[in-house]
């Protein structure tokens, strides 16, 4: 999960690194395209074996030139793994672990679990030749990470046929310290793998070793039945003649320890006779075989060719410097002369043994060689070599136990780290989740804040447009009270004229009227005069009264009043000329304010986009009212605009917003240089 | 002499008393409002009922609110002393109104304030004293413009007409006719017919209604 997971991660940061980098990496693909090129070459040449080694060496340490230049992934452990098996085919084995450690130490960097169970691998191959308890563990560690990989992600036969293979070199060094038992284990488990990854190149080798390990425990015809199986499988592949060679040669020492010698003889006379020309190739093994029917002719007292055999497989095993050999075969000649009571000779060969058993640390050999030597020497010598077969007898047994307790630590030790790496993976994985929690639930938070948020905007356009709307009542409303405050007092002063005053100045001139007609003193006419004039005052007033008296529309006239107001002060400020219309048949207090405050708008808008664009020195407005529809009609003398061209700004989609909210028709009509007309039609 | 400012009684004093003081004894009282109007006519016709009564139409009205006006006031003078002579004299010359006072009161004088001089109130008087009607010119006028009309207008028609001259918007007519804008929209409906406009707007109305002499 854990890797899962941060792989998860790591592709997400390379998709981030991708996007920033994305143009530096077409150059960079192809720069690395070029390294791979080149490595793959070098290291060709480095395993070619028609190059002499010091070239190979030479191609081999150019390719590692370049491949420290790479970027670290897993093409790149894949190199270093190339570069140690072409050490490995130089015999040039420290480099081939120095590689791999390498291989490791990158594996380990790039978290990839695959390439690092592969380098345990191959470490383990470099350590399975002397060092058992280092390949055991390497191995070990390796099989660890093949049994718990997430099998989803790869091909799965693959890693099962990796994971066979790790398993049987596992089992056979398992096998070699004398753990017969968890060797058949691993062995088993190793056939389990190759039968899940469908390939049956290992197999012969599986059941030669749980052939060798049933005979270890001494359960001969299940031994037989193992190595005849190892057989069946290589049978019609290359390695068919190879492993009946090895598997006749088993039978017959198996055979031999159940003391079957005859049966014994057969199979290694069949393994002799069947592929002599093999033999001829593989002097080693025919030796082996040769010396393993001398020593059970030996063995079943059919001396009829000894030691002429012994002798024949030793001077193979001689000419081929193949010391292994060399060390059973003069033991075998060794125990031959002891069995003849040539004792002397007997010892000569026993010490050559001894010697290169010693060097080779081969003790089995070596085990026998001082039994041997105790029994040939004289008695003070023989005393000698029986303690030192005593002291080594000891130290074996200690070491199978010391072996036992070293894997069992060994696997301790590894099974503790992969347990604290699934308790990191573990607490990574609470890290992870609670990580990606935060980022959901931040996330959550953050959509939640921008739904509010916009909800908020819209809700907040609402308020403004209603307060916008509520502006535009209290300003008709206000206009209203003016327009009846003006009216009422309009009224009181049409009364207090015509009742008030008018009554008292015609009191007045009926009065002067009256006395001018007494009075004879030769003014009359003069006076009369002056009464006429009071009398067209009183029409005068009289009239003004009536004027003032009349009514001036209340509410309706609110409205146009302060669209009056509007056109006017906004021409003032532009200095345009005006002219306005109203139709008095339109009923504005019965028309809703949303539609008042819209054709409101329209005009200002209209006017704005007149003063803005137009250049225009007049301006008609009117408004008409035709078949229960208001129309608007805003007229300049401006320079126009061509309505095909001109995009529509904000200014014209609101208003045609406006209009269409009203379920209206607007028309712009313009040309150039003739001027714009707005008309706006509004059903009621 | 009913009439609610003193200037205005001061003149038809001076103009009755300084030329008639020598053919009749005049003796007048005065009232400035409806309700002393009412109790000084109320008071006449149980002992000395008056002769002839002065009354201007625009009044305080009395303080019960039953007299609201010269033309009620007119209306109770006729039951109480039906032989006193009335004359109404008024700033009103708007035909409805004129029309109105004839029709209600039917008066022995009917004067326009705004035409009148001393001489033609003498003139008004000495007629009337002597039996005879006198209307000022305007109401002649009226009475000219109707008789050339073959049909006359009641006075809720002439009252629409009036307001409508005056700018009234026909839907805030109920306010000041006491009719349904419905029963408002026939009349002018009717009228129009009258005029044999039938299908003409407001405008086109006043206009006839002016040259008829219906305003």
């Amino acid at each position: 999960m854990l890797k899962v997971s941060l792989k998860y991660l790591c592709i997400i940061i390379l998709m981030l690194g991708f996007i920033i980098s994305c143009n530096n990496k077409k150059t960079r693909i192809e720069d690395q395209d070029l390294k791979y090129n080149l490595i793959d070459e070098f290291i060709n040449k480095g395993k070619n074996s028609e190059l002499s080694n010091e070239e190979r060496v030479e191609n081999l340490e150019k390719a590692y030139g370049i491949y420290s230049t790479l970027k670290d992934n897993s093409m790149k452990v894949e190199k270093i793994h190339q570069i140690s098996f072409a050490y490995y085919s130089l015999k040039d084995f420290e480099n081939y672990k120095k590689f791999n450690e390498k291989a490791l130490e990158l594996s380990k960097s790039i978290n990839d679990s695959l390439k690092i169970a592969e380098s345990y691998g191959y470490l383990g191959i470099y350590y399975r030749v002397s060092e058992l308890d280092n390949a055991y563990k390497n191995f070990y560690q390796a099989e660890k990470i093949y049994s718990s990989i997430n099998l989803s992600k790869y091909d799965k036969k693959e890693i099962a046929f990796e994971h066979g293979r790790i398993l049987i070199d596992l089992a056979r060094v398992l096998q070699r310290t004398k753990n017969y038992s968890e060797s058949e284990k691993a062995t088993i488990r190793a056939i389990e793998s190759f039968n899940k990854a469908e390939n049956e190149k290992f197999l012969s080798i599986c059941y030669t070793n749980l052939g060798i390990l049933a005979k270890y425990m001494e359960r001969f015809d299940e031994a037989i039945d193992y190595h005849l199986k190892a057989i069946e499988y290589d049978e019609n592949t290359k390695d068919e003649i190879l492993q009946k060679t090895i598997s006749y040669n088993n039978i017959g020492t198996t055979y031999k320890s159940q003391k079957k010698y005859n049966k014994a003889k057969e199979y290694y006379n069949k393994a002799l006779l069947s592929h002599t020309e093999f033999l001829e190739k593989n002097p080693k093994r025919k030796a082996r075989l040769i010396d393993n029917l001398a020593y059970v002719n030996f063995l079943s007292n059919d001396t009829t060719q000894i030691p002429e055999l012994f002798y024949k497989a030793l001077k193979i095993r001689d000419s081929i410097d193949d010391k292994n050999g060399i060390a059973t075969n003069t033991l075998h000649l060794a125990e031959y002369y002891q069995s003849i009571n040539k004792d002397s000779i007997s010892k000569v060969y026993a010490e050559q043994s001894k010697g290169i058993s010693l060097e080779l640390q081969k003790n089995e050999e070596l085990l026998r060689v001082y039994k041997l030597l105790s029994e040939v020497s004289n008695k003070s010598e023989g005393l000698e070599y029986a303690n030192q077969y005593i002291k080594l007898n000891d130290s074996l047994v200690k070491q199978e136990r010391l072996f036992r307790d070293k894997f069992a630590r060994i696997r301790f030790e590894t099974d503790q780290i992969v347990e604290e790496n699934i308790q990191i993976s573990k607490e990574n994985q609470i890290l992870l989740i609670a990580i990606l929690g935060l980022t959901t639930l931040s996330l959550l938070g953050y959509i939640i804040f921008r739904q509010q948020q916009s909800n908020k905007e819209l809700l907040f356009a609402q308020t403004q447009q209603e307060a916008n709307e509520e502006i535009y009542r209290l300003l008709l409303n206000q206009q209203i009270k003016l327009e009846e405050g003006r009216q009422l007092e309009q009224q009181r002063m049409s009364e207090e004229l015509h009742d008030g005053v008018l009554g008292r100045l015609f009191g007045v001139r009926l009065s002067l009227d009256g006395i001018n007609q007494r009075a004879n003193d030769g003014f009359t006419d003069a006076r009369n005069k002056y009464i006429e004039e009071l009398k067209s005052i009183e029409k005068e007033i009289r009239l003004i009264s009536h004027d003032l008296g009349a009514e001036t529309l209340p509410s309706d006239v609110a409205y146009i009043d302060a669209v009056e107001t509007l056109i006017k002060d906004l021409c003032g400020v532009h200095k345009i000329e005006y002219e306005f219309n109203s139709d008095e048949n339109i009923d504005w207090e019965s028309i809703n304010d949303q539609k008042k405050v819209n054709l409101f708008r329209i005009l200002q808008e209209s006017l704005q986009n007149i003063f803005k664009h137009a250049k225009a020195n007049i301006v008609k407005i009117s408004f008409d009212y035709v078949d229960d529809k208001i129309n608007l009609t805003i007229l300049d003398d401006g320079i126009g605009f061509k309505t095909s061209k001109v995009k529509k700004g904000i200014g014209l989609k609101n208003i045609a917003s406006r209009v269409s909210q009203m379920s209206g028709v607007v028309n712009f009509l313009s040309t150039e240089d003739s001027g714009t007309t707005v008309s706006v039609s509004i059903p009621l | 002499m009913i009439d609610d400012h003193p200037m205005i009684i001061e003149g038809y004093k001076n103009t009755l008393l300084g030329e008639n003081q020598k053919e009749y004894q005049i003796k007048i009282d005065i009232a400035s409002n409806c309700d002393d109007a009412y109790s000084s006519i109320v008071k006449s016709s149980e002992s000395v009922p008056y002769d002839m009564l002065f009354v201007d139409i625009k009044l305080p009205p009395s303080s019960d609110g039953s007299i609201t006006s010269g033309e009620d006031l007119a209306k109770h003078a006729k039951e109480l002393l039906p032989k006193a002579k009335i004359i109404i004299l008024t700033m009103h010359r708007e035909d409805h109104r004129i029309h109105n006072i004839l029709k209600n009161i039917n008066p022995s004088g009917f004067l326009i304030k705004s035409d009148l001089t001393s001489s033609e109130l003498l003139l008004a008087f000495n007629n009337i004293v002597k039996g005879k009607a006198y209307y000022s010119s305007t109401v002649n006028d009226h009475f000219r413009k109707m008789m050339t009309n073959k049909f006359s207008l009641d006075e809720k028609n002439l009252k629409i007409l009036y307001h409508l001259s005056r700018g009234v918007k026909t839907k805030n007519l109920p306010n000041y006719v006491s009719l349904s804008l419905s029963a408002i929209e026939k009349r002018k409906n009717q009228i129009k017919e009258m005029f044999s406009i039938a299908k003409a707007d407001d405008q086109k109305l006043l206009e006839e209604a002016r040259k008829r002499g219906f305003i």
